[in-house]
């Protein structure tokens, strides 16, 4: 195609422009030359053939960029001849436009990626021409962005295109800058002046490429070419064959070479024109020839941060090149594990005057090299769940790259096996045991949030790689320790490695995830407490997002929790906050709101993989069936009038509304969505009908999610069971003197000791007036005097006056110091129903992850978490010491 | 106790089941552990009470009775010669130590010195140094010599010489030591004023003392709670004190966190007031907090007690309470210290359930009253009058129906209106004075 695009170019060819004459007359001159070199190379040896001419450019560098350009028939190789001469001719503005039609049949989505930016470079090029800034700037934001969407895609001709824009730009910028401007409006000098900013900021960021461009156009080109290649991970091998043959020889005779190289490499890492790929090139041909294990290490800790650099400005790492820093790290690995008793990499090693100095070895002959393997494996973990969040979860391209998952664990375990041979035991605590915390963390956040069973294959086939080794911190896994809780050791003995860091991010992490953890394999009590004891709702709002993230999904795993084991109270409080929330998604870092178009960088960042999600769906649903349970009957008693304690449950609120929208609906269809189900349900068991309600809730079928509905079906019938017994003696007792026990019991399916123990227990605590008779086995309903809306208005006030007493009470006990005993009694109250107390707090701080300051704070200090829960208290004390 | 019937095989393993010794013994001293170990021949084997007791003071310097256990669990033996080395060191020490602290207790014992010594403890150290040569030195052996002292079993001797130490010692670590040992020392001698003194100075160190690391202050309150478990449950107020101490804020959150078995001591205690101050607010209050705690607690601890309290007030199920107080029974028989409360505690469960009975019922059989009281029929008439005369309940005994029919009486909204505003204005008052206080001062 670009054969044949590029005759037509010629043809019509009416610029004079030196550039566009220059390509297109050398791409006839090759299409005869070419030919027969064509016929000499395989089609598949074609891209290896390219690079080695390209490397020797200077040579011929001119042939070899055509034949590229011609050999390769796909769209991206169209696109600088393409581009030339739609910005140098324009007047084959609509010839072009219907070719572009008739390919867009065949166009795929590299293609269309391209088409676009040419669209883009197009119209840039027409409004420089009129002098439209407005639309330059328009032109170009939208160029950009397909800039960074080609750079994920490899795509260099995108690049290229790019940089001829911009070097277009500045010229007509330097054009416009003196007088010209003066004839702008407002509006276009306004847009002017931005563009100018932008592209001085582009062309610092690609300022070798744009210089090259400058120099030398067609080199440029095939510059760009190269970079291509290496990009698509197939510059490696044979590829340099030429090359490295040569230098094969010199490197063998001379091993100084490796450091010569690796000199460059550091000089001139950082600096704004330098040629990553080639440096990478360079590299991987030095590892192909070196065997010593000092020179390799040293260029595998040189090559792999290089590779991490090519990215540094795109959204995620290509896969190709992951996996190529996945085979880099991985070697290293093995080349550190075999000579594990000569040299090893530690990151408070003291560094040598010149890389290519052995450093000293120790006293156990060991040579410590300055480096860091967790930060490299940290880097490659952060690549993958950067290209995780980018990925649309639905897709297969999403199950495949979360396979890597199982790879990067591999490493993790490594590179945490690593730390512990390199660091001694008695290190764990102090500075150098910060390596290993760091790995050691990597690994919980990769298994916390997983069921048991997953951990457990995890580690199977982990350890199945990791044959001959063993870990000090946890055995590894085996039929033996299988029997026990295995993964509960695991996390156990992990998280206590993180416990003792002295760095309190890592605690309140290891603690948030530990937590996580036992709430998702429904340990409740021993997760509440955990949450309870490292007092992390008092400071978590000082955090950092991710943390409160964190701290949040610990939260609402909790309630989930709660509401599997029964504990419908428990689990009402803890998921309220976040589930009644209008952002529940991104409290729980699970996306952002629609309105924020705006989402930072940063932002985006701090999601949470798909796989990784909590069901939101399944927590409103655990949320409003919690709220019915306690919500209905507590209407039934309130509505009633005789009932001189009027509740107004702020928690109420939401789940009133919702059955007061429900009721307003002229129209109830029958229930198709989760939470219609409930309201059907809630409808029901306020009539009374348990029977109905229940089946309601049963055939619910996101409660399948949880591994075991079986029982929570019967768990929740049961509920509904004394719920409704409870509703309906609510709602009906008016019309009842005597009710019989035995029908109560025939109703509600339950035994007729259970409707006792409820009866009594509301007799008990004053909610209905009435009493049981044993000898009639029935229960009396004493029928009180009817309260007047005069009688009941003066309850209320003898009760508020009662409430102001006991607040001036407070406040005056607060503030003095006399007093101290029945402040001391204060808050003996306070302190007995502590735990509830803290709940409460915890929701308090969860609301409102925004709220939080983002930045800073962090070097906060919790409450030490071995303190147990005495912790708390002795926060309490001093604040009530200060307050004496 | 000794008139005591002995226990049925069922008695005995349900006593088993429910004995905290196990738990409780790490919170002790050795020689703390002793009485208790001994309470355990009720449950246990003599011959395995006999080994306990001399494995755990066979490390102390009592050797005279290490040996007389050794003698009853190897009759005819030679004692080992480490005992026999014991011994031998034993007396040196003493002689030693007696004779390094004789001076510096002479001179303390003069009229004229202890009219010099004041409050000031640098004042008093300084005085001693310059005048009679008694440096800290000096001092901190008669710490050493209390401590062995106590370690041989001379409580009366370790308790003085602690005190004495206690008084001129400014180190705080050492203070607080000696402070536990006259304590220890205070018990065993069942001088229960004096430990209730020591007590309430631990507790005030404790509390007061900011300690740096929260794990020492919770292991202190774990001590504290253990310890004071003696002297409460053994003098006459001891289980009203055992309360506030229990439900003050800190402690009660100890409990929970360290040693919920203490919530036994705890019920026990609440429910053993009960009687004499049901009605007030504080029985009410203590009762409510206790509930709460038990029912959070009970996934970690239960005992008949706890169980209890839950099956009454939390579940209404007379039934299950009923069975409790039957386990509660053997249990308060073989506890160490609920032993001294047994009458008591029983009685007012007995009295707690009939009070809910009452109050969720209108008519009562009898006959099924006296089964869940644990009573036969004509006892149980017997007790439901003596209760109707004690506490003044509206209620009535229909004998040829065999019921008792409860008068509930609907309160009027006046009557409560009345009794929601009866304390306001006094109440009012006394924040009011004690704010002009305040401005005064």
């Amino acid at each position: 195609m670009s054969r044949f695009f590029a005759s037509t170019l010629s043809d019509s060819d009416l610029s004079s422009d030196e550039e566009l004459l220059s390509s297109s007359e050398e791409e006839e001159l090759l299409s005869s030359e070419e030919e027969e070199n064509q016929k000499e190379l395989s089609s598949d040896e074609e891209g290896k053939q390219e690079e080695s001419e390209e490397d020797e450019s200077d040579i011929f560098g001119s042939e070899s960029e055509e034949e590229e350009s011609s050999s390769d028939d796909e769209g991206p190789r169209r696109g600088p001849s393409y581009f030339l001469k739609k910005s140098f001719a324009k007047s084959d503005d609509e010839e072009s436009e219907s070719e572009d039609e008739t390919r867009k049949v065949v166009k795929s989505a590299k293609d269309k990626l391209l088409d676009e930016m040419k669209n883009n470079s197009d119209a840039i090029e027409l409004s420089k021409k009129k002098n439209s800034w407005v639309q330059i700037s328009s032109e170009l934001e939208k160029l950009t962005k397909n800039l960074s969407k080609a750079q994920q895609q490899n795509l260099g001709s995108g690049l290229k295109l790019f940089i001829k824009v911009i070097a277009g730009l500045e010229d007509a910028i330097a054009e416009n800058s003196g007088s010209n401007k003066k004839k702008m409006d407002a509006l276009n000098s306004k847009a002017f002046n931005t563009i100018k900013q932008r592209v001085k900021k582009h062309i610092k960021e690609f300022q070798k490429n744009v210089d090259l461009y400058r120099q030398d156009p067609e080199a440029f080109e095939k510059e760009d070419e190269q970079a291509e290649n290496d990009l698509d991970g197939t510059a490696l091998n044979d590829a340099t064959v030429n090359k490295s043959s040569q230098k094969t020889t010199k490197l063998s005779e001379q091993s100084e070479g490796v450091f010569q190289t690796l000199r460059t490499v550091i000089e001139s890492r950082g600096k704004k024109n330098v040629d990553i790929n080639e440096q990478v090139a360079s590299l991987e041909m030095l590892l192909s020839v070196v065997v010593d294990p000092f020179e390799l290490i040293s260029i595998y800790l040189m090559l792999i941060p290089i590779r991490f650099d090519l990215f540094s400005n795109a959204a995620y790492m290509s896969v190709e090149t992951w996996n190529s820093v996945f085979q880099d790290i991985s070697a290293l690995f093995k080349i550190l594990e075999e000579n594990s008793n000569t040299y090893r990499v530690l990151e408070n090693a003291v560094p040598t005057d010149d890389i290519e100095i052995q450093p000293e070895s120790n006293k156990d002959g060991i040579k410590e090299i300055l480096g860091s393997i967790p930060s490299l494996v940290e880097r490659l973990d952060d690549e993958l769940t950067k290209s995780l969040q980018v990925i649309d979860p639905h897709t297969t391209e999403y199950v495949e790259r979360l396979k890597d998952e199982g790879k990067i664990y591999d490493l993790i375990v490594r590179c945490q096996l690593y730390c512990e041979l390199i660091i001694p035991k008695e290190e764990y605590k102090g500075v150098a045991g910060e390596q290993l915390a760091r790995v050691v963390l990597r690994r919980v956040e990769h298994i916390y949030y997983k069921p048991v069973q997953l951990i457990i294959l995890a580690e199977k086939t982990t350890w199945a790689k990791l044959q001959g080794r063993e870990s000090k911190i946890y055995p590894k896994i085996n039929d033996l320790n299988l029997k026990g809780n295995y993964s509960d050791g695991l996390l156990d003995s992990l998280c206590s490695i993180l416990y003792t860091q002295s760095n309190s991010i890592f605690r309140k992490k290891a603690m948030l995830c530990h937590i996580y953890y036992y709430a998702f394999n429904d340990k409740f009590y021993r997760a509440r407490d955990m949450f309870l004891m490292s007092h992390l709702q008092s400071t978590i709002h000082t955090s950092d997002p991710q943390l409160q993230v964190l701290f949040n999904r610990a939260l609402v795993q909790l309630g989930l929790c709660a509401f599997r084991s029964g504990l419908i109270n428990d689990s009402q409080q803890l998921l309220q906050e976040i589930a009644t929330s209008q952002r529940s998604k991104e409290l729980l870092g699970q996306g952002t709101q629609r309105y924020q178009q705006q989402q930072s960088l940063v932002d985006k960042q701090r999601l949470l993989p798909f796989h990784m999600h909590i069901n939101l769906e399944l927590l409103e649903c655990c949320f409003l069936t919690a709220s019915l349970l306690i919500e209905v009957p507590t209407f039934a008693k309130t509505n009633d009038l005789n009932s001189t304690k009027q509740h107004t449950y702020s928690s109420a609120k939401s789940f009133k509304r919702a059955l007061e929208y429900f009721d307003r609906q002229f129209f109830q269809g029958p229930p198709e969505n989760a939470k219609e189900h409930i309201m059907h349900a809630a409808k029901a068991l306020q009539k009374g009908d348990w029977i109905k309600a229940s089946e309601l809730i049963n055939s619910i079928k996101i409660w399948d999610l949880f591994s075991k509905s079986d029982e929570l079906k019967i768990m929740l019938k049961s509920k509904l069971q004394v719920e409704g017994l409870r509703t309906y003696l609510f709602t009906f007792k008016n019309f009842y003197e005597k009710l019989s026990i035995d029908k109560l019991a025939n109703v509600f399916q339950t035994s007729e000791q259970k409707v006792n123990s409820v009866v009594s227990k509301m007799i008990f605590e004053e909610e209905i007036n009435a009493a049981l008779d044993q000898k009639t086995n029935s229960i009396i309903f004493i029928q009180g005097v009817e309260v007047s809306k005069l009688q009941e208005l003066a309850l209320q006030l003898a009760d508020r006056a009662g409430q102001l007493a006991e607040r001036n009470e407070r406040i005056a006990a607060g503030g003095h110091q006399g007093s101290s005993q029945s402040n001391q009694q204060q808050s003996n109250s306070n302190n007995s129903n502590n735990n509830n107390n803290n709940q409460q707090s915890n929701q308090h701080n969860s609301y409102g992850v925004k709220l939080a300051p983002v930045t800073g704070a962090l070097d906060s200090t919790p409450g030490k978490i071995s303190g147990g829960a005495l912790n708390g208290f002795d926060k309490r004390q001093r604040k009530n010491q200060s307050r004496k | 106790m000794s008139e005591m019937a002995p226990l049925t095989q069922e008695e005995l393993e349900l006593a088993r089941q429910y004995d905290l010794s196990s738990k409780i013994i790490p919170f002790l001293d050795r020689h703390l552990i002793y009485p208790l170990i001994e309470s355990l021949d009720l449950i246990y084997d003599e011959k395995i009470i006999n080994q306990l007791s001399y494995d755990l003071l066979k490390e102390t310097n009592m050797v005279k009775f290490v040996k007389d256990k050794y003698q009853t669990l190897n009759p005819g033996k030679e004692f080992p010669p480490e005992l026999l080395e014991k011994e031998k060191f034993v007396s040196s020490e003493l002689i030693r130590l007696d004779s390094e602290t004789k001076n510096t207790l002479n001179i303390l014992s003069r009229r004229e010195v202890q009219d010099n010594l004041k409050q000031d403890k640098n004042y008093n150290k300084e005085y001693l140094e310059k005048n009679f040569q008694i440096t800290e030195e000096k001092i901190n052996e008669l710490y050493e010599f209390g401590q062995f002292q106590y370690n041989r079993g001379d409580y009366v001797m370790a308790s003085d010489l602690l005190n004495n130490f206690k008084v001129l010692s400014t180190n705080n670590d050492l203070n607080i030591s000696a402070t536990w040992g006259r304590l220890a020392s205070e018990i065993i001698r069942l001088d229960w004023d004096n430990a209730l003194q020591e007590l309430g100075k631990l507790r005030d160190l404790v509390d007061s003392r900011s300690f740096s690391d929260p794990l020492t202050q919770l292991h202190h309150r774990t001590w504290i709670i253990h310890w004071s478990l003696f002297p409460f449950f053994n003098t006459l107020n001891g289980l009203d004190q055992l309360c506030d101490l229990f439900f003050s804020s800190s402690y009660l959150s100890t409990i929970q966190a360290a040693c919920p078995w203490i919530l036994r001591y705890l019920v026990a205690a609440v429910i053993s007031t009960s009687l004499k101050n049901h009605q007030s607010n504080v029985f009410q209050k203590r009762l409510k907090d206790l509930i709460k705690v038990v029912s959070q607690e009970q996934y970690e601890y239960n005992d008949p007690l706890t169980m209890f309290l839950k099956s009454l007030y939390l579940e209404f199920d007379f039934v299950e309470a009923q069975n409790n107080l039957k386990k509660i029974e053997v249990l308060v028989k073989t506890d160490f210290f609920l032993n001294n409360i047994a009458e008591k505690c029983l009685e007012n469960s007995r009295y707690l359930i009939s009070e809910v009975y009452c109050r969720v019922h209108s008519k009562i059989d009898l006959l099924q009253l006296s089964e869940s009281l644990n009573l036969s029929k004509e006892q149980g008439e017997k007790w439901i009058a003596n209760l109707i005369k004690e506490t003044k309940l509206d209620a009535k005994i229909n004998e040829s129906e065999g019921t008792i029919i409860m008068n509930h009486q609907v309160n009027s909204v006046y009557q409560q209106v009345i009794e929601k505003t009866k304390g306001l204005s006094f109440r009012s008052n006394q924040i009011l004075m004690s704010t002009l206080q305040k401005q005064e001062n």
